[in-house]
């Protein structure tokens, strides 16, 4: 019996144990959550989906996240009608593998979703998502639909109230944001929290109402249990879109972390920017969202 | 083979060409890919006359088909593959009331008023203005009824089907967006299908032989067909009973005469008539034999009086364009653009029968039905509306399925430096200039980067490279800025390139092998 189908079976066992009719979200209450040995694991020299294998598993593996039966969403960035080598949406490879992971952890049902800004039949089509999440074993819904989202209060938020949230998010156990680093000519980067404008439908309001400080507001609102940002190429200029394979750098990193704060001041940094530079990070951090003193963070640094 | 046989393959025929021509028109999801509807439109008449004038050497083909097939059996064109047409006879077979033994009867046609109509809508459509020939010609007016009428209805059957699947996250549908149709296109489509199904509910193909112009011009070359429907005197009992089931009413039981040009070739009399005096023959000579004689000499003089004061009052667009009223419009552009592969507005409107393909098959549904943007002869053809979504970049989808060449297809490599038009952007009304707080959705969507930020006072505000903008509307459509839009595209009416958008080779802040920044 090898570690991960141990964990996998102990962990069933004691779901069973708790309750007979405890799924969902409540499951979390019966299955102790061991702490987490890193805050935030940084992994690089490898191919995306081999650097996410690396990844998770310093983190005790997905079973730390996912239990069986829960349902999982993962939000990729699909925002765009480019190809994977664009770099404008998040790596396939890296989707598909966090799936298997998740239903290898037990996960009843795995959706991918985002709210694209180019038509969203061919952003999920020329991506490669589509096909890499099915091939993995997800359900890939639409977000265009403004029927899915539904109002929620975003308590916390100074200027951000209220937003209309997609009901995947509103009705999944497990949450996991897999964002991919990139320039990005309103908010100067996108990663993490930036890539939460894909759960939202009106993003209209944050553009009108202060972007930095709504992107902040909306992090407070749900974290992701889990955020992968993806580094292995970035769109180092002319983001969010990209205008050629001239805006793509090779940096074949990848960020793992429960911190979204986190998540993207270490994102910033490997994008060359101070995150103090960076009106949402600031913000989100004083907003104590997350923690943006890298320093201060127990770090697991892994060389492929 | 049995003529009476005709009847039951006009019959299969006319159903197997009218069903997909329907499903193309409510495709809202792009099943059918591109070139079977090109394959498939190939064969409509005046789209493929219009066509000639782009010099598509391939839809010639089509077009000769048609001509060849009339050349040779008449109008059979109007009974098989025209969709209008067997829309006609499945309105007028509703009419169940209809008197069994008295159903239609001999018809003097009115020679005048449809070839009148011919040659006016003609001389307007060769002087630039489309107005007659988008309101009467058949193959966009089927198009448009579907695509106004009949798509929203199959549009709310699949958002419905799609919402209660979505409630049990089964994703096999999904919900398609629907914009109200202009009450223009509405209003307009529907007078048309309206008076269509009086017209054919009443008078079996009365439209085909008064106002529809690609009957007339069939007519006109069935006057010479190979084979023709004759009334043989030797063997007619003269029951009438082919009279009877003429839809277009061009059997003249009594004086035993067929009025050929005028024959739509359903073969309706073949099946009725109980012994063979209708025959379908080689008659070269047939016109003195069983026809009706086409004018006569008055009417003929008046005909050609009509047609001539026509072309007289008609010389040229630009006259054309004089006389009409300057179009206007609610968007910001003052000017109406006309979609990528159109050359122009002022091409696209002297090419574009307002048949809707493209308005159904646009993904993002940026192609809305005019009004008076491009001029009363213009109404009901399409524009850009950035206030419903943007031209996907790399998408060029409309010029794929243009039947008439009116939007010509293009390599996305192509359509990517087509000009459109030109972003415009009003500082004053910019959000970061109001409300001083960072913005940039124009820039974040723009695909070329021809509009930028740049540093401005602490805050990055949008600047525009006007030779990169292909004028997509990528900017204008998600400018949040109320109640009016900060950036919005202004019209090329003649269509340019944009410049390529270049830029150097990023660089990356790390350098392979460096150690973690953290």
């Amino acid at each position: 019996m090898d570690r991960r189908t141990f964990v996998k079976q102990t962990v069933g066992a004691t779901v069973l144990a708790g309750t007979a009719a405890a799924s969902g979200r409540f499951s979390r209450l019966f299955a102790a959550v061991p702490p987490l040995p890193y805050d935030l694991v940084a992994v690089k020299g490898g191919e995306p989906d081999a650097m996410f294998d690396v990844a998770i598993g310093a983190l005790g593996g997905m079973t730390s996240f996912v239990r069986k039966g829960q349902k999982v969403v993962i939000k990729p960035n699909i925002g765009w009608d480019v190809t994977p080598e664009r770099a404008g949406n998040t790596n396939p490879k890296l989707v598909a593998r966090i799936i298997r992971h998740c239903l290898d952890a037990g996960a009843k049902e795995v959706y991918v979703f985002d709210h694209t800004c180019d038509d969203w039949r061919r952003s999920y089509k020329n991506s490669g998502i589509e096909r890499a999440a099915k091939d993995a074993g997800a359900t890939v819904a639409p977000g265009h639909s403004e029927g899915s989202y539904h109002p929620v209060t975003v308590s916390g938020g100074k200027v951000l109230k209220e937003a209309h949230v997609h009901e995947l998010i509103l009705e999944s156990d497990v949450f996991i944001n897999v964002p991919v680093l990139k320039h990005h000519s309103s908010s100067q980067l996108t990663a993490g929290m930036k890539n939460h404008m894909g759960i939202v439908w009106d993003r209209g309001y944050w553009h009108r109402n202060d972007l930095h400080q709504c992107i902040a507001d909306f992090a407070g609102y749900r974290k992701p249990d889990l955020t992968v940002v993806d580094a292995y190429l970035i769109l180092k200029q002319n983001g969010p879109r990209g205008v050629s394979l001239d805006d793509v750098v090779s940096l074949k990193t990848q960020i793992v972390t429960t911190d979204i704060v986190a998540a993207d001041a270490a994102a910033a940094k490997l994008f060359g920017v101070n995150p103090d530079d960076i009106g949402y990070i600031k913000i989100a951090a004083a907003q104590k969202v997350g923690r943006k003193d890298l320093e201060n963070l127990n770090i697991k640094r892994i060389a492929l | 083979m049995a003529l009476r046989h005709l009847r039951t393959i006009r019959v299969v025929t006319s159903l197997l060409l009218f069903l997909p021509a329907l499903f193309i028109f409510i495709d809202l999801t792009g099943i059918v890919p591109p070139a079977a509807v090109t394959l498939f439109t190939s064969v409509q008449f005046v789209p493929g006359v219009v066509k000639l004038f782009s010099g598509l050497a391939l839809s010639a083909a089509g077009l000769a088909l048609v001509v060849l097939l009339t050349l040779l059996f008449g109008r059979v064109y109007c009974s098989t593959i025209c969709p209008l047409g067997t829309l006609q006879d499945l309105f007028s077979r509703l009419n169940r009331k209809r008197n069994s033994r008295r159903r239609f009867l001999f018809r003097r046609q009115n020679y005048l008023l449809h070839y009148g109509l011919l040659g006016l809508t003609a001389a307007l459509a060769l002087g630039g203005s489309f107005f007659l020939l988008n309101l009467l010609e058949p193959f966009s007016n089927f198009g448009r009824t579907v695509v106004t009428l009949l798509r929203p209805v199959a549009l709310l059957l699949n958002n419905g089907t799609a919402s209660l699947l979505g409630t049990a996250h089964v994703y096999m549908f999904f919900t398609v967006p629907l914009h109200i149709p202009s009450p223009v296109a509405f209003a307009l489509t529907s007078i048309f299908a309206g008076v269509l199904f009086t017209m054919s509910y009443m008078h079996g193909r009365l439209f085909c032989n008064t106002l529809c112009p690609a009957g007339a011009l069939l007519g006109l070359m069935s006057r010479v067909s190979l084979f023709r429907i004759v009334i043989d005197k030797a063997a007619c009992k003269d029951c009438g009973l082919c009279e009877k089931v003429c839809k277009t009413g061009c059997i003249d039981s009594e004086n035993m005469r067929v009025d050929f040009s005028a024959c739509v070739g359903c073969f309706n009399c073949f099946d009725a008539c109980p012994t063979v005096g209708l025959r379908y023959r080689v008659s070269r000579a047939g016109a003195q034999e069983s026809s009706i004689r086409p004018v006569n000499r008055r009417r003929r003089t008046l005909l050609r009086g009509s047609v001539g004061a026509a072309l007289m009052v008609i010389p040229g667009k630009d006259t054309l364009r004089a006389v009409l009223p300057v179009p206007t419009g609610k968007s910001r552009s003052k000017l109406p653009i006309s979609p990528p592969g159109s050359g122009g507005t002022g091409r696209f409107t002297s090419r574009c029968t307002a048949c809707h393909l493209c308005v159904n098959a646009c993904p993002t549904q940026v192609l809305s039905p005019a009004f008076l943007e491009y001029g009363p002869g213009g109404i009901l053809q399409p524009r850009m509306d950035y206030t419903l979504g943007t031209c996907n970049y790399d998408c060029v989808v409309c010029g794929n399925v243009c039947p008439s060449g009116a939007i010509l297809p293009m390599f996305p490599e192509a359509k990517k430096l087509v000009q459109i038009g030109k972003a415009r952007f009003v500082k004053d009304d910019c959000i970061v200039i109001t409300k001083k707080t960072e913005c940039g959705a124009c820039s974040e969507h723009c695909p070329t980067k021809a509009v930028h930020m740049v540093k401005s006072e602490g805050l990055f505000l949008p600047e525009l490279n006007e030779d990169l903008c292909i004028g997509c509307g990528s900017c204008e459509h998600p400018c949040p800025s109320t109640p009016n839009k900060a950036i919005y595209v202004e019209s090329n009416p003649v269509h340019l390139t944009a410049k390529k958008p270049e830029s150097k080779k990023a660089e990356p802040q790390l350098k392979p092998g460096a150690d973690f920044p953290f």
